[in-house]
């Protein structure tokens, strides 16, 4: 079974499940379309927490799109499958987050990138926030994967209580990349960063996290 | 062919010194010296640092929390530190009583964390003028506290202790690596907190009649949080291994 | 290893929780024999199928496989995604084009359900849709826990004469079963 294979039946599982593909995406523009309405429409704010909404909302939303990414494999037997036909299993897990990332991270991205436009007036603004939102949004992806894969079987609350500290730099590292925009000082350094931890996680991760699922499998 | 019997030697010499029994032997006689001791000295640093010390020229008495406060925080750090070494000496060599260890250093490392929160809100009060500040160092030591119970929720999760220790010391060590970057993150976000007092490498910004109190305080908070441990990792040993016969001939 | 055999077990034990399932377990298995492993509720069947699979790892002992050993494993869960057809499940695995998919889809009656979602399957047409795939792997050793369950009296009678024109084919069998099957096979049973 080549990569492409593999590909394919990640994209055809997560598509044919419309809830676990569209639900998360529907969410992040429901939340976007209400910010605005518990602000007063005459007031100057709108700009201002922007960008904070958007992080936090799309954390929630990647929140979301993990719950139970693993759960549905494990249970119905298809991990243990994976794991005796001698195929890596940490190469699956890589491929798993990222057609995540490519179905549910991307949209999410261009819509914000769309709601910046709106929020801002602003079309450099935007092209500025859209790479960020990108390597955001596959970041929060795969450290939620990680804390899933820790709380397989035991619900999605736990999960969350391991993951949420982790993305906590990530935040900081976004906020600071805020100041930079609306300032348009730095931008880059705060891009490379980020691209930085990405680089490292991308790969680290899925090995970390197949070792989890077979300490789960056991 | 020297190479495989030393590694041998070293196998049985691990095996032998890391059974839970041997262990939970030689902490039986270690533990009254180790408690006794420690008081005396938290004790005495507490009396020198209470009675015979100036009042500081800024925060007058109220500094006095500091010897409470700063072993606390210190040693709700390095008790992460040696879970995190634990864990990873049980991911591996499969050392089971480092797992019980790290399993027990945990909820103690939560207590303790939680005195180094509530200590450092009763000292902010009078300093700062409020009682809880969204600093770095007070979010990265809440963070850890966080860490701790969830590590610990994640643990009393499973019914398999095996699983549950593994999937304990991947996360333990996780968070090792995520600490000092989470630290430092929210570091730069903001920071209203003193500078640390003591530092390995530049000289330390406290006077030395506060200094030496200070560093006996925290050998003697860092012995008794010891003797703690202990009794911890007797009850996971007793948990964990209550079917074996030593166990039941002991109790 | 000798290589004449294709699986080999040696003093395997198991214990969960410090509390023993089961110990001192041997066996070794030719090509073109079938192993029956008995034993009541609780005496560790699964597990055991699943260490010889390597999915979990015995506390003691030893498995030995033959080198590039193919096998193939379907135990109590099915693998299958039951929000899909029975084709899409056939080709999550890539056998889509396999040459022996036809004479073995109406060998199990299952010729009309290819179009079907499998979640409207009922429960011994969704086991035939996993023993399906397992069979088109082309293994050379087959591990199957409980796979009689759930079937009606033809589908177990078709499954039993499959099984024994697999062995007599060459390849090894593994199973647990608490209904009688009738294939000749050596029996272990676990206390």
């Amino acid at each position: 079974m080549n990569i492409l294979l593999l590909l394919k039946n990640e994209a055809l599982k997560l598509v044919k499940k419309t809830r676990a593909w569209l639900g998360p995406i529907l969410i992040f523009i429901l939340i976007m379309v209400a910010f605005p309405l518990t602000i007063e429409l005459t007031s100057n704010n709108l700009s201002d927490a922007f960008y904070p909404v958007l992080f936090i909302s799309i954390l929630l939303v990647m929140m979301l799109a993990t719950e139970g990414i693993f759960l549905e494999d494990y249970e119905d037997g298809t991990l243990e499958l994976f794991l005796i036909s001698k195929k890596s299993l940490s190469q699956w897990v890589f491929l798993k987050i990222f057609m995540h990332w490519l179905l549910i991270g991307v949209p999410i991205s261009l819509l914000g990138a769309f709601f910046n436009l709106g929020a801002n007036n602003d079309l450099s603004s935007s092209l500025m926030i859209f790479p960020a939102l990108l390597i955001a949004t596959y970041i929060f992806l795969i450290l939620f994967c990680f804390g899933n894969s820790l709380s397989l079987t035991k619900g999605s609350a736990l999960g969350t209580l391991i993951t949420l500290p982790l993305t906590l730099p990530i935040l900081v590292i976004l906020g600071k990349l805020n100041t930079a925009i609306i300032f348009n000082i730095n931008y880059f350094e705060f891009l490379i960063l980020i691209f930085g931890v990405l680089s490292i996680i991308i790969f680290a991760f899925p090995a970390i996290i197949s070792r989890i699922i077979k300490t789960h499998l056991e | 062919m020297l190479r495989e019997i030393l590694i041998i030697v070293i196998k049985k010499f691990i095996h032998q010194f890391a059974s839970p029994k041997t262990y939970f032997y030689q902490v039986n006689r270690l533990y009254p010296w180790l408690l006794y001791i420690s008081i005396s000295i938290y004790i005495s640093a507490i009396i020198w640092g209470l009675f015979f010390t100036p009042k500081d020229f800024v925060q007058g008495h109220s500094y006095r929390i500091i010897y409470f406060h700063v072993p606390a925080s210190f040693v709700a750090q390095s008790l992460y530190a040696a879970m995190a070494i634990s864990s990873a000496v049980f991911l591996i060599w499969r050392v089971k009583l480092a797992a019980y260890l790290a399993r027990s250093i945990a909820p103690v490392g939560a207590m303790v964390t939680f005195i180094a929160l509530v200590s450092g809100s009763i000292w902010g009060i009078p300093t700062w003028g409020t009682w809880w500040e969204w600093d770095a160092r007070i979010t990265s030591t809440l963070i850890l506290f966080i860490m701790y119970l969830g590590l610990i929720s994640l643990h009393n999760s499973f019914n398999n202790f095996d699983k549950a220790d593994k999937l304990f010391s991947y996360l333990a060590i996780i968070g090792f690596v995520q600490i000092p970057i989470i630290k430092k993150s929210v570091d730069w976000w903001s920071s209203l907190h003193q500078p640390a007092s003591i530092t390995i490498s530049d000289k330390p910004s406290i006077d030395p009649s506060m200094l030496y109190p200070l560093f006996m305080a925290m050998i003697g908070f860092a012995g008794l949080v010891a003797c703690i441990v202990i009794l911890s990792s007797k009850v996971q040993i007793y948990i964990r291994e209550k079917n074996k016969n030593w166990v039941k001939d002991y109790v | 290893m000798e290589s004449s055999y294709l699986i080999e077990a040696n003093n395997l034990a198991y214990k969960i929780n410090e509390v023993k399932l089961f110990t001192n377990f041997s066996f070794s298995l030719k090509a073109g024999e079938a192993l029956h492993i008995k034993g009541s509720n609780g005496s560790g069947k699964s597990t055991l199928i699943r260490i010889l699979c390597g999915i979990t790892p015995s506390s003691k002992g030893k498995v030995y496989k033959k080198d590039e050993l193919v096998f193939s494993y379907l135990g109590h869960k099915n693998a299958l995604k039951t929000y899909l057809s029975v084709r899409d499940n056939i080709s999550l695995l890539g056998l889509s084009d396999h040459e022996g998919l036809e004479s073995l889809l109406s060998l199990l009656d299952l010729s009309e359900k290819l179009d079907v979602i499998v979640a409207n399957l009922s429960f011994g047409q969704q086991k035939k849709v996993a023993l399906l795939r397992i069979f088109l792997t082309g293994a050379d050793l087959i591990l199957l826990d409980e796979p009689f369950v759930g079937l009606d009296s033809n589908s177990h009678d078709l499954l039993c004469k499959f099984l024994e024109k697999k062995l007599h084919a060459g390849s090894g069998l593994i199973y647990t079963s608490h209904i009688p099957t009738g294939i000749r096979s050596k029996d272990i049973t676990l206390d």
